[in-house]
């Protein structure tokens, strides 16, 4: 904060120096009033982009808040909630599992749309696929809002890709690859985690991995959680996901799956979920990212789910009643 | 006392501690109370529940997560032999079944690390980068021996936020023979003749005590080839597998000698 009033200080000084009294007119002033204005100029150059690096910083992203060492927030136990110190320490709304696989023409994701506040389904149309660039996608399940400001962040990072390319009009060659964007994830978590102020969200990255010559290369698929561990394989999935999705997926799963394939096989690991997840919805988003079309993510809709099976129908408990206890 | 708010305004403050006063038949005491609310260390003690319903998420957030791993590291005459399994697991789940805990630095040097995987991706980022300042200040690769003064430098550097890293370093050193180095998460280090950290670590150790340091055994000590070391490595880890649950699926086996880096893969059980 005291920077900024460096170049009021710098301005203030000169003239204090240099007054255009004519006693002053002698060998020792040496400002004449273009020189004076050239080192003001120069002062305020220097100094502006410390100071506005200091601004965008403490308030941005990836700096997760106050960057200055001495008020680590939640460390002064007298006031935890100081203010202008605000840090996670709990998810609000969140959205549940997104899973993945790579199938022989790409990668796809899914993922529900429903972002819930505690035990209530309060949001039922959030998207929880977005696409970075036409190259990239990410699915993020945990708090919604930390999702969305962290796709908003790499929204801009992308956008300054495409200005800053050699060409405004080639396609390819500018953006950054799947693997670029798991990688960059990653790095901001870990900041965030540093801080003790983390992203609460578990992000899929799904795209294809750039080779070193720049042609588009491998399909890739990468997972990245609050803490940053990042790592990546054939078939991924966060929350809930992770427990009853991922069996399915890693059984069923071969190398040259089709896309109709690996589709049905994406919309039965969300019926499961829907059964059995309670923070889970049946109107869920099919996301897929192949070399030739880029990024496709399709609209909503809704499963069809059959609730006949025996377990349903006669629950396991009491004979009368509902199968409560 | 009639209330709460009659209680408290009753507290009176005897020898630096509250108490309330009560009169009995056989005389006035004061009995120490507390009125903890703000820095109650358990909010939800109260609750008909004791807090048990809350979500785990709300006991706080830890920056630091256990991924699981073994890695064992022994070194001979003019090879080192360092071997790391490839689970990644996160409590009871695996995360995945292929992801690597070794690190070639240079040509003859390699780092296994088992522990939190993003800080052991960042230590590594970390040395990378130095190694790199190093080579090109001085044009030459660092020597194996300088590498494990940086590897501890650096933990130590963290004294106060540690890397959740368990490290063993192996390679060759300026003359060829074989160097292994074993670390603890603040950078206390030693080269030592093996080492093994992770969480299978308890397993191998009192294992390779007796096969490479040659402890309890009455037989002749000899001077064992790298072949036979990738054996013992291979039963290892077998057997560490058997026991630890974070251990399993593969073993990655490097093998370093002054000519390079030989690398091989060995199938675990999965479960």
């Amino acid at each position: 904060r005291k920077l900024f009033a460096l170049p009021f200080i710098a301005r203030l000084l000169l003239i204090s120096l240099s007054s255009n009294h004519p006693k002053y007119h002698s060998k020792r002033s040496i400002h004449t009033v273009l020189e004076q204005r050239i080192i003001i100029s120069i002062i305020t150059i220097f100094t502006t982009p410390l100071l506005l690096l200091h601004l965008i910083m403490s308030f941005s992203l990836a700096a997760g808040g106050s960057t200055t060492r001495a008020s680590i927030p939640g460390t002064n136990t007298a006031n935890p909630a100081a203010p202008g110190n605000q840090r996670t320490t709990r998810p609000i709304v969140t959205g549940t599992s997104v899973i993945g696989i790579k199938y022989a023409g790409g990668v796809m994701l899914a993922a529900d749309t429903l972002a819930s506040y505690g035990s209530m389904a309060k949001y039922k149309n959030a998207n929880r696929l977005v696409s970075i660039n036409p190259k990239t996608l990410i699915g993020g399940g945990g708090e919604y809002s930390d999702f969305q400001a962290l796709t908003t962040l790499l929204r801009k990072a992308a956008l300054e890709d495409r200005c800053t390319a050699d060409s405004l009009y080639e396609e390819d060659g500018s953006e950054e690859c799947a693997r670029e964007v798991w990688n960059y994830i990653r790095a901001v978590m870990y900041n965030r985690r540093n801080k003790m102020n983390p992203l609460w969200n578990d992000v899929v990255v799904a795209g294809f991995a750039q080779d070193k010559d720049g042609s588009t290369g491998e399909p890739f698929l990468g997972l990245v959680d609050k803490i940053g561990t990042a790592y990546g394989d054939d078939v991924l999935a966060t929350g809930f996901g992770s427990y009853l999705a991922l069996p399915i997926l890693r059984e069923k799963y071969r190398g040259d799956l089709e896309e109709g394939e690996a589709r049905a096989l994406l919309e039965d690991c969300m019926r499961v979920l829907f059964y059995r997840d309670c923070r889970a919805s049946n109107r869920i988003q099919i996301a897929k990212v192949t070399k030739e079309e880029g990024v496709l993510i399709s609209d909503p809709y809704e499963l069809d789910t059959s609730w006949d099976s025996a377990s349903f129908v006669t629950p396991k408990g009491e004979i009368e009643g509902d199968g409560g206890w | 006392m009639a209330s709460y708010l009659s209680a408290a305004n009753a507290v009176q403050a005897k020898n630096g501690q509250l108490a309330l006063p009560i009169h009995s038949s056989e005389g006035d005491v004061t009995i120490p109370v507390s009125f903890s609310h703000g820095n109650n260390p358990n909010p939800h003690a109260d609750d008909i529940d004791h807090g048990v319903t809350r979500a785990t998420y709300e006991r706080g957030f830890s920056p630091y997560e256990f991924n699981g791993g073994t890695t064992l590291a022994i070194s001979g005459p003019d090879y080192a032999v360092v071997a790391a399994d490839t689970r990644l697991s996160s409590g009871y789940e695996i995360l995945s079944r292929d992801v690597t805990k070794l690190h070639a630095l240079t040509e003859k040097c390699v780092l296994g690390s088992a522990g939190c995987k993003t800080d052991v991706d960042q230590l590594r980022s970390v040395l990378d980068i130095k190694m790199k300042i190093y080579a090109h200040n001085h044009r030459k690769p660092m020597s194996t021996p300088s590498v494990a003064q940086m590897l501890s430098n650096t933990l130590y550097y963290k004294r106060f936020f540690p890397y959740y890293a368990f490290n063993v370093l192996a390679g060759v050193d300026a003359e060829g023979k074989g160097a292994v180095y074993s670390y603890d998460a603040i950078g206390s280090f030693e080269r030592t003749p093996f080492s093994a950290s992770g969480s299978g670590q308890s397993f191998l150790i009192p294992l390779m005590d007796n096969v490479i340091a040659h402890k309890n055994r009455c037989d002749e000590k000899r001077d064992l080839p790298s072949e036979e070391v990738v054996e013992i490595v291979k039963d290892a880890f077998v057997t560490a597998g058997e026991r630890d649950i974070y251990t399993g699926d593969a073993v990655e086996i490097m093998v370093i000698t002054k000519e390079g880096i030989k690398k091989e893969i060995f199938k675990l059980k999965a479960d």
